[in-house]
Formats: C-alpha cells, structure tokens, sequence
C-alpha cells in the first residue's frame, strides 16, 4: 500500500509567488473550495454552456492555477472564462464551504485587468460612470431618445446592435398618478441613494420608493455629493475607481443625519454594503467604510421591518424574479415578497428558477452578449410559463435586462420594480 | 486528422477541449486530492453523438472514462492521460410515465431535476445522495449511489430497471427490462452493470422507477451528550421493528462545521451528538412510530427530541446533514472522506475506535453518516502542506479502515472504490475473487479501455494487455 | 454421486469434473430439480446439503449468514425466535434452499413489497467452475465495493458456481399482522391488486387466486384476493378500514400464505435475448464456466 493512494498529494508550491498579485493575497479564499460541485447547478452559464469551466468550480480551478503558477496569468483561456462570469453569485448561496466567491472573482478580475482591457464600450461606460456631470448629460440623451421612440425604433436593429436601445425603450413608464403619504414621520430617519440609472432612467420608481418609503413611516432626507456606487467598476476589475467612488460616498452620506441609506437598486445596495470589505486595505477608511456599510438597506428590508402598510387591492397577476444582488449578494429573500404580499388582489405566480440569474450582470451583456442572451432566453421562458404580464423584479439591471428581452419577443409583458406596485396600489387608495 | 479532429467533427468544435488549462478542472472529481490530466475531453450532445464517440475511441483502441457532473468522491472519474467522456450536456428527461411510475432519462440529467420534474405527480426519485443538488443519475448508476433514504428506498441498485448501454467496443445492448414486458432473461446483467464505476461501459440511457411521495413525513432531531448514547439508540430505534425512512447522526466536530456555515441547520453545538431520523409514510400509524422513536431517543439518554413536521423546517433541518461534507471545508483546506460500513451493533465500538486512533495521531476525525445502515463517513481535515500532519492523516485513515474491515465490515457503502480504496481491496477481498472481479469486467470490455486502473488493483489482474492512450 | 463437505472437496470435485469435460447437476435439496430446462442427461448430481446451519448471526444487525444449502424452514424458525424473518419467502414453499432460491432468484408473494431475491442478498461464498473460491459482497446492508458478482451469481441457476454460502438481509417482525381473503371478479383482479398496493395503506402482500386455487385454499368457488397487512396497529386498521370499503373481506388463516406458496404455479414466460445481450452471456458462462459443466442447458 502507497501513500499516494489515500492522502492527496500536496499542492504544488506558487512559482511566481514573488509578486502578490491582488488574487495570490485572496488565496485562503481559493482553499476553502473543497471541489464538491454543488455550486454547477446554481450557475447561469454551467446551465447554458455546460462546460465547468464557466462554473464556479472551474473558476476557482483557474484562479488556483494562476495563483500557483501552473498557468499564466495571461492564458487566454483564463481571460476567457472568468470574463464569461456573470457575477451573479447564485454559487455563494449552494456552497457548503463559504467560499467568497464574488471577492474572488472581482480580486481576479483586478488582477487580469492590468493584461487585458475590456471591450472599448464597457471601458466607455466604466468612465462615463466615474463622472457624474458626463453621466447626467448622457442620460439626459438616454431620456430623449426614449421619450421620442428613437429607442423603440433603433431596438429592431438586429442582434447587439439593438439590445442596447430596447434596453433604453423598456424603462418608459406612463405617467404615474401623483398622491401624498399621509404619515407624519415615526420611524427613522433615512437617507436615499439616487442611484445613476435609477435617477436617470427610472426617475419615477425613485420617487414611488420616496413616497412609499414615506407613507411607512420614515423620514426621509436627501444626500448632496454621492456619486455612482462603483459596483460596476469593481465587478470589471477596476477597484481603483471603484474605491475612489466608495470614498467619495462616505463623505458625502457622513454629512447626512440618517440612520439607514435606503438603495432600490439591488446591485448598488450589494456595493455598499461592502465599502467595508473594499478599503479594508485602508487603515484610515476600513472603519469609516464598515459604519457606512452598516447602515445601508435595500429599501424592501425598510418596508419590511415596517409592516409594510396594506394597499387598495390590484388585480393583477405577476411573478417575481430575484436579482442576484439580492437574493445571493445581500441573502434578501423574502422582503420584497412582503411588500408585494401588502398588495390585496394581487395574484402572485411562482417563478421557477427565480434565483437565477437573467443574465443582465451590470455591463455583462454588453461584454458577453451570446452567453447574456443564452441565459436570458431561459429566463424569459420560465417567465412566459406563469402567464403574467407582469415581472417584478428590484435592480435596473434587471429590469432593463428582462424588459428588453420581453419587448424583442413581443410578449406585451413589462417589467416593473416591486415598489412600483406597491406605489401604485397606494395611489388607488386615494381615488 | 487527429482524434480531436474526429470527436470535433460529431459533436463540434467548441464541445472537445484540448488546451491544458480548459483541461484543469477536468483533473479531479468531488474528491480534490487526486489530480490526473486528461488527454481531452468530449461532451457529446445526446446518445448518438456518445455512440459515435465511444465507436470512434474504439476505432483507434483508445482508453475513455466517462464522468457526470465530478461529484464523486472516490477519484473515480479521473481520466489519467485518456479521454474524459463528459455527460452532462445529456440532460433529457425523455419521458415520465406516471402509470407505470418509471421514467426514463439520458445519463447527465441531475438526480434532484427528475424529482422536481415528477413532483405534479405526486412522485420522485427515492435515492437521495447528499449531492442529489448537482450529482447526476448516471453517475449514481455508475456507483450504485445511496443516500440517506436508502435505509428504507433502497440504493441505486433498487431503483433502476433498465439501460440503455454503450459497451467500450461500440456495441449498444439493452440491459434489464425498461419495458416491464418480464422478467429479463439470463443473467442479470444490469445488477452487474449497476456499480460498476464506469469500467463496463457507458450508460446512454437509464430507466428508473419513481416512488411515490410519502402521505406524511417526520423529523426528529435527538441530540445526546455521549456519542455511545446516540450509537446505541440506533441499534434500538432498528431493532423495536421501526423503520425509519433515514437515520442519520453527526457528532460534534460536524455539528460546530455546519453551524459554522451557512447551512447553519440550529443543531445544539455543545451536543456530543445528534441523531436525525424521519418517520414517513401513510397518515395512519405514523405519529405511533414518531412517538416509539421519541421514547427510545429519551430512553437511551437523549438530553432533548425536536419533532419538525412542516416542509420548512424538516428542509431546515436535513439542510445541515445534506451540506456538512462542503460544510468541512472550512475547518482546513484539504478533506479525505471515508465511507466505510459496519454491522450496525459494532457502531458503539468503532467510533470509540475512531475516536482513539485520531486521538493517537492527532487528527480531528469528524463523523458525519447514515447510522440506521452502519455506512460511517469519517472524514479527516487538514493541510496537506504540511509533511508531517499528512502522514498523520494517511497513518490514522489506514487504522480506521482496517478497524472497520476487522469488524466486518467493508470499504464502501456508497462512494465507490475508484482510485481512493484500490489500497484497501486486497484486505477485503481475497485475490481469487479480486481475479474474478476482473474476469467479469472483461466480460463487457476485454480490452479494458473503459475507465482503467480503477475498481481493482491491476496486478489481481491476469493477462492485462496493454492499452493506447490518446496522445 | 459426489457429496462433498468443504469448499476444498468441491474446488477439487470441480476442477476434475472440468478436467474430463464432466457435466455436474447441483443438488442442494432437492426440491428445485424440476425447476428451469433440462440439464444433461449424463450430468453427475453433486449434493450440498453439507453447506448447512447457521454461520453467522447477529439480530441487532438484520443480517444472517447461512450455508447455501439451510432450509427456508430453518432460517425461519432461527430468526423467529428474535421476531425478525427474512422475506425470501419463495413459491415452492419453505422446504427448499437458500442456495436454490437465490441461484433461481425465486421471488414469493412478499417480493413487491419487501425486495426480490437480488435486493435481499448482501454476500455470497460460491465455488465457480474453474474451481476457485469466491467471496464477493459482504453481510453489511450497503457495499459497493467492486464488481457485482453477488448480482451476477443470483439468477444464474448454478451455471456460474456453486453456492456454498449467503448472507441476507432480514426484517424485524411488524408488530400486527393480519391476512384477510376478498372475494373478487377475476377480469378485474389485475386493477383491484394495482389499486390495493398504490392505496396510503399498502399491504405488504396481495396475491390474486383464481377460483381454482380458492377451491384449493378452502376460501370458496370464486376468486379471491388474499391481503397480508402488516405494521403498527394504527396503520393496519386503516389498511383493514380500505380494504373494507373496496369489498366485502373475510378474515383469513395465516398459513394460507405457505399453502399459496406451496401450490403448483405456472411457470413464468422470460422475455427473449437480443442478440448483444445474448452474446453477452454467453461470455459470461464461458469465463466463470469455461468446460461447461456446471448445470448445462438450465437456462434454457
């Protein structure tokens, strides 16, 4: 009998264990993976291309490797498959050993970055991202192009080329019936994160979340100086800006008497929420990231925590789909479930696989659009099968993911955010 | 044209891997210690492209291994310098027939996705391995996998009823009787094939029956303040003629690894041990066999016997025991896992045993298993940079094993012998029979392409004739 | 006529008998002989009725290892006294082997319920027809470790050895057990059995008896359906309370349950082999009986 046979032989030693790149220091993240393969099933792009090396397990192999030297950094296939990467973060959610698969992710993606530049449109967008006046001029077009139908008509162009503006053509909303909350404040007191597309393409869910923030019982007050939360930056691979940004945010919500951030956007919340992970590098910011991290919540934990209060009754059939930021990201199930749950008459359909990801993944499907569209197309079918017009769902990436996708298959259902719902169910109260 | 060229051509460009760094996570299955590099690897689509593939390997003499979704935890699907033949893009259901209650599957459909897909009818697939979230069904055809519902389901074995069977020279026979037209006659070749770990050939289609799902279920969780106490409720709960669906038990090192995770299940963590054990079947009778356990759970010392009824929380608690394999990663980087049986009154002694021997080397043995069958996983984690602890852990799993063989016992209950336990089948079996293991592996693949090295030692095995690897 | 008393008598007695080409018939009681096709004429009979007793067990663990040639009747009583039992339980009644009804893979009425012959046997010792000794499987109730001889072995008539020894699974006694006769119309018996077992309540056996074997049994003119339940006393009276609602039953003895199995049964028709698989086993007999003498021609 063989020792080889029963103990595993040890792992290799890093070769180029010289410098630490921002992977090789995540490393102990990279050994809590025990291999088990529970994560395959919960991975958009294991489902759609059946290939482990676009599952988490395959991943964390190739981060392995590159960490110990056994391939290069600049391996093509390495680039290849970690951009494939949707960094959705179902597999956190299906792993038994708690590996920090989306830190990792974002540490390798750092690390690749600096060899491989990404596409020059998401490299425009990262940038526009990082200046808010651009930004706000940009939008400003986004807005113009959608409310003319330029949007609508350039979403027929074929493929990739109209994804983008059917994107833009399904945050149109009708005018929402105003009405006033009617509480007077007797909960805490909050500050609202504008969010960049939120307050620019969905500028009406943002008031909804106000007001219905409001007719709960919070006091709401509003936060000069933030800027764009930086997810998208660091899920790319640009932590520097990413960290700029957080910064920027502290500062500017420091200055606010507030003792929670509401974010109706999942994916922005999800960022925040880990400005203390992203500067802990920082001795003179860890702290002051954590205690704003501390005090950020996604807007249906606030609803939640506070009934929510019962609308008039909407007859309506919807289902639900979770953005990945919330659902595995920041592990929030069942608020946004409450609050829809606070609409009478409301129908609410099951969807099947709603913890997967729609394949929206911030700019993934401008990065990867065959895959994006591959794992969109199973969304849109589970989608299809409840038979409701209507898809709630609370992150813009998703909803203008999901809302494209069902403009170019012509199914005349919409996606809305569940606030949205709740905002309408309260304003039929006042008729 | 080389042979990636020829597999390229049946199931296209993108679905054969050649690159060494495509080719990494192909090195190992659920068992992480054991790294072997393919020459490539194939995924075909469906059963004719896995025909062609397997033909075409034939054609050229060259040795395959086929793999499901590598959740194994025996390196049995390791591919060392031949071709990995990957499954898991056959993911079809082909057809549930809720009369005869069997359906029938390709090889790479998820064990977890037939039962959800029989649930409008009131039906699932009863072996239920700890991986059933991402294993596949033919790899649990391939091992004859178990699970902690095998006590009263049965395993792997006792669930499929027919295949659709690729052999290593391309033949395709049918085996068993998916039809229920009889009994099959001869041999029973599917009983053969079942367990066979791939060394037989490739299972392009399995037929299975469905169960029906229980009217009631129960779920108990007894936690105890000595391990014998657990043990020895065990052998009670079986012996008064109960029997329970699974009987399960975790003793503390797991029970401290899973609620460190986030599977955290709310197992007591100062308990020396739990007990899980769940009740199911017909309406009628079940709260008399809930209670008879209740009272032998207390009688045999259990300090406190939680009865969970609702879906939610009976979930909530098997969630900790389904994941606390994964859960063990946390404790260090590396895990061996073992799945010895033994005859269930030899529980109390070997655990005493176990716990001795790790005490004497110095590991931390955590004891996670299907108690109700005396199939013991002791599982062992630790670094493997470190020399001096890896010899430890190889020195203590040796002892462990042979204490389990000399109680009667055997090597594997559920996992496999893969590459893992080949060590320990000469102390278990007697080489005449190890010879006759092989001569029955010939009967299918006398060439012995289909996953070599594995199962049986090969100097058991005569005449062993040389084999092409793909270069 | 050979009689041997060891594994080392029978390696040897089989290593001649292959040596000279020698045809053997496998004896074990002698019950089963008229079971199967004809073995050859000039077949020598070799008798195990030494291969018997009790080897091995222990209750606490639900597994007996008995020599292949223990009358049914003997494991029954052995494990009745600890109110378990083994549901081999065979048609042909208990006077037979274990060896015979797992080289036969006899099922009895229990079989639906509780496990064929395959699903009941954890290990085998047997004697193959190059005279080796073989040991595969175990007595513990899960093992996978190597190749599946024990399977291969159960059904295959003795063409593939002689079982000298095998452990078996066994089951605790249910605390009630009640056996009731239905009467039934016989074009409906197939649905009445489907819907019994698929009920909340299945019985552990249910067997239909066609209006002679009713006369036979003493259960009256017309068919009849004989139930065994069998579990705790709550569930066995809503299975009585079901089967009550799905015709008129009449409390029955529980010996008819040996008298149904001893009852002549018509022989049951196998499927035909495709050429693969026939191909197949015919490899498999001549690797583990490559002179062909081990009962010759049984299957048919």
């Amino acid at each position: 009998m063989t020792a080889s046979l029963i103990v595993p032989p040890p792992i290799v030693p890093p070769r180029h264990a010289t410098c630490p790149t921002p992977l090789t220091l995540a490393r102990a993240g990279l050994d809590s993976c025990v291999h088990c393969g529970f994560c395959l099933q919960a991975c958009p792009t294991y489902l759609a291309l059946a290939d482990e090396n676009d599952s988490p397990r395959g991943r964390l192999v190739l981060m392995r490797a590159v960490v110990e030297g056994t391939v290069a950094l600049d391996d093509p296939d390495v680039a290849t498959h970690l951009s494939r990467c949707l960094g959705c973060r179902g597999c956190e959610s299906a792993c038994p050993s708690g590996v920090p698969y989306g830190h990792l992710l974002e540490k390798a993606r750092e690390t690749l970055a600096a060899l491989r530049p990404l596409p020059v449109q998401a490299r425009v967008i990262l940038w526009a991202f990082a200046r808010p006046a651009l930004l706000r001029v940009a939008l400003w077009f986004g807005r113009m192009a959608r409310d003319s139908g330029i949007a609508a008509e350039l979403a027929r162009l074929p493929g990739a080329l109209g994804f983008p503006f059917a994107m833009l053509a399904s945050t149109v909303r009708d005018a929402t019936p105003a009405w006033t909350p009617r509480t007077t404040p007797t909960r805490a007191r909050v500050a609202t994160l504008d969010g960049c597309v939120m307050e620019g393409l969905f500028t009406e869910v943002n008031r909804a979340t106000e007001r219905v923030l409001c007719e709960n019982g919070y006091d709401l007050c509003r936060t000069p100086g933030q800027q764009c939360c930086g997810a998208l930056h660091v899920h790319a691979g640009d932590a520097a800006t990413a960290r700029r940004l957080a910064k920027a945010n502290i500062v500017a919500f420091e200055a606010v008497d507030a003792e929670y951030i509401a974010v109706n956007s999942a994916g922005c919340g999800a960022m925040m929420k880990d400005y203390g992970h992203l500067l802990a590098d920082e001795p003179e910011w860890r702290h002051r990231a954590a205690a704003l991290s501390a005090r950020v919540r996604d807007a249906s934990e606030l609803l939640a925590d506070a009934g929510p209060r019962v609308g008039a009754p909407l007859a309506r059939r919807i289902t639900y789909d979770a953005p990945c930021h919330l659902e595995h990201a920041q592990r929030i199930t069942t608020p946004p479930l409450q609050l829809l749950a606070a609409i009478p008459s409301l129908e609410h359909v099951p969807l099947t696989d709603r913890e997967q990801c729609c394949g929206s993944a911030g700019i993934f499907n401008l990065i990867e659009p065959d895959v994006s569209q591959r794992v969109l197309g199973a969304k849109l079918e589970q989608i299809a099968a409840t038979g409701a017009p209507v898809v709630a769902t609370g992150n813009p990436g998703c909803l203008m993911h999901i809302g494209a996708g069902l403009l170019l298959a012509g199914s005349g259902a919409t996606a809305r955010h569940p606030i949205e719902l709740l905002d309408e169910s309260y304003a039929r109260r006042e008729r | 044209m080389t042979l990636a060229d020829t597999l390229r051509a049946i199931v296209g460009e993108t679905h054969v891997l050649v690159r060494p760094a495509e080719l990494i996570v192909y090195e190992s299955d659920g068992l992480p210690g054991y790294h072997r590099r393919p020459s490539l690897a194939v995924f075909p689509a469906d059963a004719d492209e896995a025909l062609r593939v397997v033909r075409a390997l034939a054609a050229e003499g060259v040795s395959f291994v086929p793999r499901g979704a590598g959740t194994g935890l025996s390196g049995g699907a390791l591919a060392d310098g031949t071709v990995l033949l990957g499954l898991q893009r056959m993911r079809k259901i082909l057809e549930i027939d809720p009369v005869r209650r069997v359906a029938r599957v390709e090889p790479g459909v998820v064990n977890v996705s037939l039962t959800k897909a029989a649930a409008p009818f009131s039906l699932h697939y009863a072996p239920d391995p700890s991986s059933q979230t991402a294993c596949t069904l033919g790899g649990n055809l391939a091992e004859n996998a178990g699970g902690p519902h095998c006590l009263k389901y049965g395993v792997t074995l006792n669930h499929v009823v027919g295949a659709v069977v690729a052999l290593p020279d391309g033949e395709v026979v049918t085996l068993g009787d998916p039809h229920g037209t009889g009994d099959a006659a001869g041999y029973d070749l599917l009983g053969a094939f079942v367990g066979s770990e791939g060394c037989f050939g490739v299972a392009l289609e399995l037929t299975v029956k469905l169960t029906p799902n229980p009217e009631r279920v129960v779920t108990l969780l007894a936690d105890f303040t000595s391990i014998n106490d657990a043990a020895e409720t065990v052998s009670a709960i079986i012996a008064a003629g109960v029997l329970p669906a699974a009987l399960e038990m975790m003793d503390q090192a797991t029970i401290g690894a899973v609620e460190s995770s986030i599977y955290a299940a709310g197992y007591p963590t100062d308990a020396a041990a739990i007990l899980l054990v769940e009740v199911d079947g017909a309406a009628a009778g079940l709260d008399d066999d809930v209670q008879a356990v209740d009272r032998l759970c207390r009688a045999h010392g259990a300090r406190d016997v939680r009865i969970a009824t609702e879906p939610a929380a009976r979930a909530k608690l098997w969630q900790g025991r389904k994941k606390a394999f994964g859960a063990m990663g946390r404790l260090a980087p590396h895990l061996v896992v073992q799945d010895a049986v033994v005859p269930r009154t030899k529980l109390t002694a070997l655990l005493a045993q176990i716990a001795e021997i790790g005490g004497r080397h110095r590991v931390r043995v955590c004891n996670v298993f299907h108690a109700g069958d005396g199939n013991l996983h002791p599982n062992i984690a630790y670094d493997a940079g470190d020399a001096d602890e890896s010899a430890r852990v190889h020195l203590a799993m040796k002892e462990i094993m042979q204490a389990c063989i000399d109680a009667g016992g055997t090597i594997t209950g559920e996992h496999g012998v893969g590459l893992d336990k080949l060590a320990y089948m000469d102390s278990l079996f007697t080489a005449d029979t190890l010879d006759a293991m092989c001569r029955l592996r010939d009967v299918f693949d006398p060439e012995r392409r289909a996953n070599p090295g594995k199962v049986v030692p090969v100097r058991f095995c005569r005449e062993q004739r040389p084999h092409k690897s793909a270069g | 006529m050979h009689h041997p008393t060891s594994t080392a008598d029978l390696t040897a007695l089989i290593r001649d008998a292959a040596a000279r080409a020698q045809p053997l018939r496998l004896v074990a009681r002698g019950t089963w002989l008229n079971g199967g096709a004809p073995v050859s004429t000039t077949a020598e009979p070799v008798h195990l009725d030494a291969f018997s007793g009790i080897i091995e067990y222990e209750p606490g663990d639900l597994t007996i290892t008995v020599g292949a040639a223990t009358t049914l009747a003997e494991l029954e009583a052995v494990t009745a006294a600890h109110h378990q039992w083994c549901p081999l339980a065979p048609w042909g009644g208990d006077a037979g082997s274990v060896g015979a009804t797992v080289a036969t893979a006899t099922a009895g009425p229990f079989a639906h319920a509780l496990g064929l012959p395959r699903d009941l046997v954890l290990g085998l010792e047997y004697v193959d027809g190059t005279g080796k000794v073989l040991r595969p499987g175990g007595k513990v109730v899960k093992n996978v470790a190597g190749f599946d001889l024990t399977r291969l072995l159960t059904g295959s008539w003795g063409t593939l050895g002689a079982i000298t020894r095998v452990s078996l699974r066994l089951r605790a006694h249910p605390a009630t057990v009640e056996t009731w006769a239905v009467a039934i119309d016989e074009a409906h018996a197939g649905d009445i059995v489907r819907g019994l077992r698929r009920s909340a309540t299945p019985p552990d056996a249910c067997e239909a008896l066609d209006a002679t074997l009713a006369v036979q049994l003493g259960l009256g003119a017309q068919s009849q359906l004989l139930v065994r339940l069998a579990g705790n006393a709550a569930f066995v009276a809503a299975a009585r309370a079901d089967l009550h609602s799905r015709g008129a039953a009449v409390a029955a003895d529980a010996s008819l349950w040996m008298r149904l199995r001893e009852a002549p049964r018509a022989a049951v028709a196998r499927a035909a082999m495709s050429p693969g698989v026939r191909a197949l086993n015919d490899r498999v007999k001549r690797t583990f009986d490559p002179a062909n003498i081990l009962n010759p021609g049984i299957m048919g």
